[in-house]
């Protein structure tokens, strides 16, 4: 997830329909990359967080903020590297594991700390949360029983310490 | 005051200055109509021929006039024939604020008759858009859109309104509009850079472009050049910026700007880049334009830096304020030896029309219109080779004077525009030059002419063929014209007379002031076939990706 050619974007968007489309619609037509988005509500309504991973280089980050800028319904716009963030992503995964194999998922997900949903005739359903790069370990571990399907939902991140976006730079 | 969603669109309106809307009727607007109706005493509205002729009306007013352009369409496919005018007004950033009528919210999102996501649609095409779904936000909505329009770098801004909000019911009360939204000036650490790069270079280029008329600075731009004793070339959105006959003007620049312009970015060492963005037609190499300057970039959106160019100053604000600023600060100096040796190179290739020349020569026709016409004359044009004769030719000497679609290239542009810049400036001359092949693609708007009985003077550079893309072919596919030869039999005399206007036709160089001088006195419009070669080039071109070492000044 460190990898120098990412960055995680943080977007504070005023909360109206259509912020999603306005942000993915300039990135495509910019020719932007976008790893993952995910949008939510936060502690004030009139709000909705984005946040990216984008890839590219240092130049292309720089025109990508000033582009969300002009968008009228973002608010504020905060640079992150993986490292000096607080940033985690949820899993869904269901793994192959009807008979004998069925001890070692359970405890390979044991191991990661992650917490088993489901137990079907012939799967698990397990979720997980962490970082991106545990998660990537853990469904590598998960393969040699088979991953029959998953679903994951791209970072989230807070900076560290204190400061929250709205305050003042 | 309670009133219905139609009375507190035009009542908004009027808040806003707006005195005339351009647009078209339909199912979805009967009640903003109605309005319309009610309000004819204090609003104007300009029916025109087309909804896309509403847009580029209202493109045009708004860039002769500098204040916010408005049209109006149904929805469906009115809202879909705005599309071209708005990407028009964005690509150049114009304010403008299209409102369109949807179908009523209950039926939206099923598909019904005429609906059409207006809003997903011009997405990417305006500042911002709205969809008023509840009649008690409208009148902020609308009041939020001209700010938006008119803040920052202009641009269109577009508001979707269902019918049934337009006729429900709610309180108004009357808001005095507000201005644009303040921008911060520059700081003063990178003026002091901007000072210090000045001082040091010693062949300096100024290259402005629409951002110098958008924010009124053609006089502070004009103190600092001459102050700083600094070479000026522009885009072709910012002609009309700088005077023409100025000892240190030296043209357009780019893809058919002049040699000395081209060369001037070529060999200096500071190019200070005022409101202009480095478009391909202005650096066709993005390496090769301007290779060793350092580049100052001004401009009020700050996207706009290091997009195309890498800047080694950035002066974020209002081009009027920081030119201001610099030529208050910079000191008098003079640098006689680099300004002469771009100035000359100017005077050198200054171009001279073709005497008695049968078919007439399109820079005659034009130099004779300069001569007869008055200074604040608005000349809109349309894309093509005559858009280029246009900018290189006739002399632009007020801002706002020229109306030309620049970043989107809009054949079909000029008749609008010619007829909102009537609108706004109702005592000037307002002349359309346009080509043939634009021309055919919205004359329908002559019908707006004769309406109105506005006094336009339309000159059709008729050559017969797509000439600007037909010398692409010449000169890049070998010669083989591909549908740039219509075969088209249209007698453009006829074809005014039968729209109510007065044909007219330039058939040699002998007959250009008579007949340029009786369109001039004509009452009401009037089109002028001007039957020019085909084998006219725009001359000289830089091609795509190349750069002054490349420039073509000869063709064939």
């Amino acid at each position: 997830m460190n990898k120098e050619n990412t960055m995680v974007l943080s977007v504070l968007a005023v909360n109206h329909p259509g912020v999603l489309l306005r942000v993915a619609g300039l990135f495509s037509r910019r020719g932007f990359n976008i790893d993952s988005i995910v949008a939510c509500r936060t502690e004030n309504p009139a709000f909705s967080r984005l946040t990216l991973v984008v890839e590219g280089d240092e130049a292309t980050f720089t025109q990508l903020i000033r582009q969300l800028l002009k968008l009228e319904d973002i608010v504020k716009v905060r640079a992150m590297e993986t490292d000096n963030c607080s940033n985690s992503e949820l899993l869904l995964v269901k793994v192959e594991a009807a008979g004998p194999s069925r001890g070692g998922v359970l405890k390979a997900a044991q191991t990661y700390g992650a917490r088993v949903l489901d137990i079907g005739d012939a799967t698990v359903t397990i979720e997980m949360t962490g970082q991106t790069d545990e998660m990537d370990h853990f469904i590598e571990h998960m393969e040699q029983f088979g991953v029959r399907e998953m679903a994951r939902t791209g970072i989230t991140a807070l900076e560290r310490g204190d400061e929250a976006i709205l305050d003042e730079e | 005051m309670r009133m219905n969603g139609s009375d507190i669109l035009v009542e908004c309106l009027l808040e806003q200055g707006t005195d005339t809307v351009f647009g078209y009727p339909g199912g979805a607007v009967l009640n903003i109509y109605d309005a319309l109706y009610k309000y004819s005493d204090r609003i104007q509205h300009v029916l025109t021929a087309h909804e896309q002729g509403a847009s580029h009306a209202a493109d045009g007013y708004a860039r002769a006039t500098g204040r916010v352009g408005v049209c109006i369409a149904t929805s469906g496919p009115g809202a879909t024939n705005l599309v071209t005018g708005i990407a028009t007004a964005y690509m150049d950033s114009i304010p403008m604020v299209a409102i369109t009528g949807n179908v009523s919210v209950p039926l939206l999102g099923r598909d019904s008759f005429q609906e059409v996501d207006i809003t997903g649609i011009t997405m990417p095409v305006t500042k911002h858009n709205f969809i008023v779904k509840d009649v008690r936000e409208l009148a902020d909505t609308v009041r939020q859109a001209f700010v938006i329009a008119r803040s920052g770098r202009p641009g269109p801004v577009l508001i979707d309104i269902p019918k049934d909000v337009t006729a429900a019911e709610c309180e108004y009360e009357p808001l005095a509009a507000e201005g644009p939204r303040p921008v911060a000036p520059p700081k003063e650490e990178r003026l002091l850079m901007a000072l210090d790069k000045l001082a040091f270079c010693k062949k300096p280029l100024i290259y402005f472009g629409g951002g110098v008329i958008s924010s009124g600075g053609e006089q502070e731009l004009l103190r600092l050049a001459e102050k700083q004793d600094i070479p000026v070339c522009a885009s072709m959105m910012g002609l009309g910026g700088f005077p023409p006959e100025h000892r240190l003007w030296l043209g357009m620049v780019g893809m058919h700007g002049t040699l000395a312009a081209n060369r001037a970015a070529k060999d200096c060492d500071l190019l200070l880049v005022c409101g202009a963005r480095f478009s391909d037609r202005v650096a066709c190499s993005r390496t090769g334009f301007a290779p060793n300057a350092q580049v100052i970039h001004i401009d009020i959106d700050h996207a706009e830096f290091d997009k195309n160019v890498p800047a080694a100053v950035r002066l974020a604000g209002d081009l009027k304020e920081v030119l201001g600023l610099l030529a208050d600060r910079a000191p008098q100096v003079q640098r006689t030896a680099w300004a002469e040796e771009t100035a000359a190179r100017r005077r050198e290739k200054a171009p001279l029309p073709r005497e008695d020349d049968t078919p007439p020569d399109p820079l005659a026709i034009l130099q004779a219109l300069h001569r007869l016409v008055p200074e604040d004359t608005v000349v809109a044009t349309d894309v093509g080779q005559h858009q280029m004769w246009v900018a290189q030719h006739f002399p632009f000497r007020q801002p706002r004077t020229l109306l030309t679609s620049g970043g989107l290239g809009t054949m079909g542009y000029g008749l609008g525009a010619a007829v909102g810049a009537q609108f706004g400036c109702p005592g000037r001359r307002v002349v359309l030059v346009t080509g043939d092949g634009s021309f055919h693609m919205n004359l329908n708007e002559l019908t707006t002419l004769v309406s109105y009985n506005l006094p336009i003077v339309v000159l059709v550079m008729n050559n017969r063929v797509l000439g600007m893309v037909r010398q692409w072919q010449k000169v890049f596919y070998g010669r083989r014209f591909s549908a740039t030869d219509p075969h088209r039999k249209t007698d453009l005399v006829r074809l005014a007379e039968a729209f109510g206007c007065t044909g007219m036709r330039i058939r040699g160089a002998g007959e250009i002031d008579m007949v340029l001088e009786a369109a001039l006195q004509a009452d009401g419009p009037v089109v002028v076939d001007c039957r020019i070669s085909p084998d006219v080039n725009v001359l000289p071109m830089i091609p795509p990706g190349g750069t002054v070492e490349d420039l073509m000044e000869e063709m064939d």
